[in-house]
């Protein structure tokens, strides 16, 4: 369902060319779990983003469902990612000063929704994630766990078909950590919803059906 | 895919804004300062207009010209004026008397020879100066009495009764009326009597004229008590006969036989080449009115200096905002905002700046500029009855909001522009 096409991307620094991703060739199937693993400099985040199309690739591309992405206006890339994409990152991005119901419908809010919509999914969301109770608090005063919770609510709000997380537990101790991966996993199982992590945690990898490695640009393992 | 609407946008926006309260507080002080001037510059300007409009349009006479001599121009305008200047020997009129080329008096036969060259003028009258000495209607009530003429054609617009249409009448302000008898209505057609002193000699004579109306109030209308020409012919002959400037005018009215305008303006292109101006009613009133706009003008133009700096504030209050909110713009685009709404975002915030801005200052404007008639009528003001210093009208305020707005939106395009640009990937990776 998601394909990277001899995908490559070169960075250009002070007139010296970093070439981050060579020729990368895979498919993602829907209802996947597959980890993107590797050291720090091997191209695992710059494949996250070509493959969410956060970026364009310099050569080759990424097709979604069939449809060569970068035939797509930036519309409807947008639009795109705003449908079929959830994100969770590292460093949550959350708005501090905005409560968790704020939050968590910025998607559905992007998208244009009705009030009654955003009420209704924001509660389904947020009851998914266990913080019903927490709607109305402001996100800078939830912990660790909860603000990545939070993450999560948002971006399973929209139904997506994807969710890309990066470095999801990060920023969390193990205990958290292990509740949100489970969190993911159970998302991925009963919501047949495509999960892709990247991570350098090997053990969190293991945990996944499928394992991509990468190392220096290139995949090593899928 | 229904697309996020723009009132969503404004109140994101609006709950952006407040939520830095006092930077935004800080930026919307700027333009208010600057859209409260305008708005008081705006309202003298609006005073001024009203004051105008209502002693000006009292008096009306479409087909009346006031005809002076033209300023003289020196034939060496141009010349240092170190240099002693060539004496020239005066020229002489039709009676031997030597013709002051500086001077701008214009004796009644000059007037009338010239009036002869015109077919359309009916005739002339010189502006007679009279003066009176009191106006009495029972004869024991005497008040000081100032006399003016209304000229052949000039119409002075009424409370009760008619303008002067004949002779022996006069005409009376209202307070003067209201003097004699409350119900002013009663008056019309009621004798008054004038009394006032003829050439050296202190002996008063006095005159019946009938009463045909009451003016309304207007500039020359609340203390003069206008008669008809031949009285102030009559009057100005018995006080004046002794003086050098015996029947020697400044200015003459012109009574015209049409009301056809390309024939006045005709006859006024002829009257300038002979070196008189000759204005209309009109003319006299565009004239008072282009002097109030190129005031009014003027003192916007300080308004707009202070919005000018206000909208440096604006830019850099957004700068920060940009700034501030990078990563937020990262997640935002990454979620599939695009760049059209991140746009309109931030160039809605600077926007409701100025619009806040704008609505603080044109409501504090208005209420002081409010208490300051009300407190200058009773001092300062108090002999200019009617003349608010400040009027505020609908169309100038909608404009001064409108204007503030766009500045304000003009100060943010650049900030909100390059929000716009942001590269998600960077933008979340920014420390």
């Amino acid at each position: 369902m998601l394909e990277a096409v001899n995908l490559g991307k070169t960075y250009i620094s002070d007139g010296v060319d970093y070439e981050v991703l060579k020729n990368i060739n895979l498919e993602i199937k829907q209802g996947e779990c597959a980890a993107i693993i590797g050291k720090s400099g091997s191209g695992k985040s710059t494949l996250m983003h070509l493959l969410a199309c956060l970026d364009e690739p310099t050569t080759g591309n990424v097709r979604f469902e069939g449809t060569d992405v970068s035939t797509l206006s930036e519309k409807q890339r947008d639009v795109l990612r705003n449908e079929k994409f959830g994100f969770v990152f590292q460093q949550f991005f959350l708005n501090g000063q905005e409560t968790v119901f704020e939050n968590v419908v910025l998607p559905m809010r992007i998208r244009g929704a009705t009030q009654y919509r955003l009420t209704k999914d924001a509660m389904d969301a947020l009851e998914a994630v266990g913080l019903k109770d927490k709607e109305d608090k402001r996100a800078k005063d939830l912990s660790g766990g909860e603000k990545q919770r939070v993450c999560i609510a948002r971006a399973l709000i929209g139904s997506p078909q994807i969710v890309f997380a990066d470095e999801p537990t990060g920023n969390l101790d193990s205990n958290t950590g292990g509740a949100i991966e489970h969190m993911l996993f159970q998302m991925n199982k009963e919501k047949k919803i495509t999960l892709i992590i990247v991570t350098h945690d090997t053990d969190l990898a293991a945990k996944c059906e499928r394992v991509i490695e990468m190392k220096d640009g290139e995949v090593v393992k899928a | 895919m229904k697309v996020m609407k723009l009132w969503d946008l404004v109140k994101i926006a609006n709950r952006n804004l407040f939520r830095a309260k006092l930077r935004t507080f800080l930026t919307v002080m700027a333009i208010f300062i600057g859209s409260f001037t305008l708005t008081l510059t705006n309202g003298l300007g609006g005073g001024l207009r009203d004051y105008v409009n209502n002693q000006v349009k009292n008096i009306e006479g479409s087909n009346v010209l006031f005809v002076r001599k033209k300023m003289p121009v020196r034939e060496d305008e141009n010349a240092n004026p170190d240099e002693p200047r060539e004496y020239k020997e005066a020229s002489r009129d039709d009676a031997g008397n030597p013709i002051d080329p500086d001077s701008m008096i214009v004796s009644t036969a000059q007037a009338e020879n010239l009036a002869r060259e015109f077919p359309e003028v009916k005739n002339i009258t010189p502006s007679y100066r009279i003066d009176g000495e009191y106006i009495t209607i029972d004869g024991t009530k005497k008040y000081q009495v100032e006399l003016g003429m209304l000229s052949e054609g000039v119409k002075q617009k009424t409370e009760a009764g008619k303008t002067i249409n004949g002779e022996n009448q006069i005409m009376l302000p209202v307070s003067f009326a209201k003097a004699f008898d409350e119900n002013i209505n009663r008056l019309i057609g009621k004798t008054a009597t004038i009394g006032y002193k003829a050439g050296k000699s202190e002996t008063i004579k006095t005159l019946s004229l009938q009463i045909v109306g009451v003016s309304t109030k207007g500039m020359m209308a609340n203390y003069n008590c206008f008669v008809d020409t031949k009285t102030a012919r009559r009057i100005y002959d018995e006080q004046q006969n002794q003086s050098d400037d015996y029947n020697k005018f400044y200015s003459f009215t012109f009574l015209l036989n049409t009301n056809d305008e390309k024939k006045i303006a005709d006859a006024k292109k002829k009257l300038d080449e002979r070196g008189f101006t000759a204005d209309t009613f009109a003319d006299r009133e565009k004239r008072t009115y282009d002097a109030i706009g190129i005031l009014q003008i003027g003192l916007n133009l300080f308004a707009f200096i202070a919005l000018l700096a206000a909208s440096f504030g604006i830019i850099n209050t957004l700068v920060i905002a940009v700034l501030e909110r990078t990563k937020e713009i990262g997640l935002q685009k990454a979620l599939g905002m695009g760049r059209g709404k991140i746009f309109l975002l931030f160039s809605l915030e600077s926007v409701l700046i100025g619009f806040w801005g704008a609505v603080i200052g044109i409501v504090a404007g208005i209420v002081i500029g409010s208490i300051a008639n009300v407190f200058l009528a009773k001092t300062y003001l108090e002999s200019f009855e009617g003349y608010s210093l400040f009027v505020f009208t609908l169309p100038t305020i909608v404009f001064v909001l409108l204007l503030v707005c766009a500045i304000a939106f003009l100060a943010g395009v650049l900030p909100a522009f390059r929000a716009s640009r942001l590269n998600p990937i960077e933008a979340l990776r920014y420390e």
